[in-house]
């Protein structure tokens, strides 16, 4: 059993290898959809990890792909000469940096997620629906009025100027003075996309099944009985929620370094909420139900370009025939019960 | 222990002796639910002291309290729902396990001994239930009786020192009663602790509590050997006219 899940994720990185070496000739179009749906996958199976497995409602985590986004995209300008001296601009400089890039995106959001998960999962209620709700708001707002990460207009790179001035904008007095424009690198392939689809699948399928991981599920269904079997609930909470803000950050990371260009509306209510119709409609808590749903709700509103502004009245009526017809989710299991 | 201005425990003090079985009985309402809850750090007692091992049990939480070797099960069954049976008694050894978080998604060092090792610790304990047939169900989905035996086995799988069980026997049939007395007394020959038991009906408890207290209204009434109990004034007054008899 962990011989096999050992032995599945060592072949699918390879496979992604493989897959990766021919998709230089994917049509555009094609390989831009299946990057975001492997963007997607990150962010709903990480929240899953919050909302399906441990029970606690996070409505913010576009937030934390937003902190993973600009973060490692202003790295990735502002710092570009140093990482371009440092590790070469060859194949394996390239890699090293976005490693970098990825684990600050990551780390950063994660420890954000901290600050704001420790105050409200200590209390019991949805206090963190609403806090995480807030912060991700207050995340777009700040970055709105950020001129260094280019503040409403958004940021696809930064003029460096030969006496030491960085602007995300051509300075208007220093317009005799030579620059450099450092546009925000293309790090994002396949290969990482589905590096990380693979590595998320695998910590979250080896975490909850593993006796330790049960605690999660335990979590969910009765706090007090979990605490009284010596479950620190807020541990398992709190360490719920910070692994998930992990990974919405390097969903950023890859999102950031695949468009190229960050707006603070990437990262609007709406995108919390179609990552958390993701896990709902793929039943919470049901690993390969929340990925279809993540592929499926990537997939539509490609077909629905025409009709896009109805997009979050069309997410409104699925969930709604969801809930009447198959309230465990598309793919989750049914609890039969007995009538006592 | 007093809720708003309803003082609903009020100076009860018992000592329950090592690898002692006590029975707590008393009408519906007397307190005693309230009394577990006070111990296991559900509820702060709003005065008083709880005492367990030489040391003051009250400021911790529940789930410090169970470290320090207390369990117990609930009178409205609590089991975890979506987790099948040997799920809802693994996770009694989270606590006590050396693979936490990041060990066991890299499944690291002792991760599959560790594993194996649970496995085999939930079997043993489900046959001495009888519930090891219903392993894989769902334990919200097991027959009224076992889900109530199925929280004893949760609770012994802490590995506690002292076990609290909250009317395990209710709505069981009189012989399922006296089996279930006597699978608790075996359990604590077996695992060398100490229980405390909630019950509703005097005559179970007779016949395997080595000794008992009595409450009414929150107050303690009687505490002795089952015979001094039997013959108490005060306990065959409260408990005259109401349908149990001694
Ligand atoms: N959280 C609470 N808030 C207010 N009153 C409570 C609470 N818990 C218990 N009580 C009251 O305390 C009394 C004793 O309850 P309980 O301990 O459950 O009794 P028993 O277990 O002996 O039947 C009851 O009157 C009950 O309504
Ligand atoms: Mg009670």
């Amino acid at each position: 059993m962990q011989v096999k899940s050992k032995l599945l994720f060592l072949s699918s990185l390879i496979l992604i290898f493989v897959i990766n070496l021919f998709a230089g000739s994917i049509d555009p179009y094609f390989y831009t959809v299946i990057i975001y749906i492997g963007i997607n996958i990150i962010l709903a199976t990480s929240l899953n990890l919050i909302n399906g497995y441990t029970g606690q409602f996070s409505l913010g985590h576009a937030g934390f792909m937003a902190i993973g986004g600009y973060l490692s995209i202003a790295l990735s300008t502002y710092f570009a000469p140093f990482f371009q001296n440092t590790f070469g601009t060859g194949v394996f400089g390239e890699a090293i940096t976005f490693i970098i890039v990825l684990l600050a995106g990551g780390t950063a959001a994660a420890l954000v997620g901290l600050l704001v998960g420790v105050p409200s999962l200590r209390l019991k209620g949805d206090y963190l629906a609403i806090t995480t709700l807030g912060f991700a708001e207050i995340i777009r707002v700040v970055i709105q009025n950020m001129d260094v990460i280019g503040a409403s207009q958004g940021f696809r790179g930064v003029y460096i100027y030969n006496n030491g001035v960085k602007a995300p904008q051509m300075v208007q007095d220093l317009g005799e003075m030579s620059n450099i424009f450092y546009a925000v690198p293309k790090f994002t392939n396949f290969f990482w996309t589905f590096l990380f689809v693979a590595i998320i699948i695998y910590y979250v399928h080896n975490l909850i099944n593993s006796t330790y991981g049960r605690g999660f599920l335990s979590v969910k269904d009765d706090e007090i009985a979990a605490e009284s079997m010596g479950i620190n609930t807020t541990k398992f909470k709190v360490s719920a929620f910070v692994s998930g803000a992990f990974f919405a950050g390097i969903a950023g990371v890859l999102y950031g370094h695949f468009n190229l260009y960050l707006n603070p509306e990437d990262f609007n209510f709406l995108k919390s909420v179609e990552i958390v119709v993701m896990v709902i409609l793929g039943g919470m808590g049901s690993m390969i139900g929340v990925i279809i749903a993540a592929v499926l709700l990537t997939i539509l509103p490609e077909f629905l370009r025409s009709v896009s502004e109805y997009r979050m009245i069309i997410y409104a009526l699925l969930l709604i025939i969801m809930m009447l017809t198959r309230p465990q989710g598309l793919f989750g299991f049914k609890i039969k019960r007995k009538k006592l | 222990m007093r809720f708003g201005g309803l003082t609903c425990v009020d100076k009860v003090s018992t000592v329950v002796e090592n690898h002692e079985l006590v029975g707590m009985i008393g009408p519906n309402g007397a307190g005693k639910t309230t009394v577990f809850n006070m111990i296991t750090g559900v509820y702060d007692p709003t005065e008083g002291d709880i005492v367990f091992n030489g040391e003051s049990i009250v400021p911790y939480k529940p789930y410090e309290v169970s470290a320090k070797g207390i369990s117990r099960t609930f009178q409205n069954i609590r089991l975890f729902k979506s987790l099948s049976v040997k799920d809802n008694v693994r996770v009694s050894f989270i606590k006590n396990i050396k693979s936490k978080y990041f060990s066991s998604i890299l499944q690291l060092g002792k991760f599959s001994r560790e594993e194996k090792e649970i496995d085999k610790r939930i079997d043993e304990l489900l046959e001495m239930f009888d519930l090891l047939h219903e392993k894989d169900e769902y334990a919200s989905s097991l027959p009224y009786g076992d889900q109530r035996k199925l929280e004893i086995v949760r609770a012994l799988a802490t590995s506690p020192k002292l076990l609290l069980l909250d009317e395990p026997a209710a709505g069981m049939n009189p012989t399922e009663k006296v089996d279930l007395m006597n699978l608790i007394k075996k359990i604590k020959e077996l695992f060398d602790i100490s229980i405390l038991l909630i019950e509703h009906d005097m005559k179970v408890v007779m016949g395997v509590c080595e000794r008992i207290f009595v409450l009414e209204y929150g107050k303690k009434i009687a505490d002795g050997k089952p015979e001094e109990i039997r013959n108490d004034e005060k306990v065959i007054q409260a408990y005259l006219g109401d349908t149990h008899h001694i």
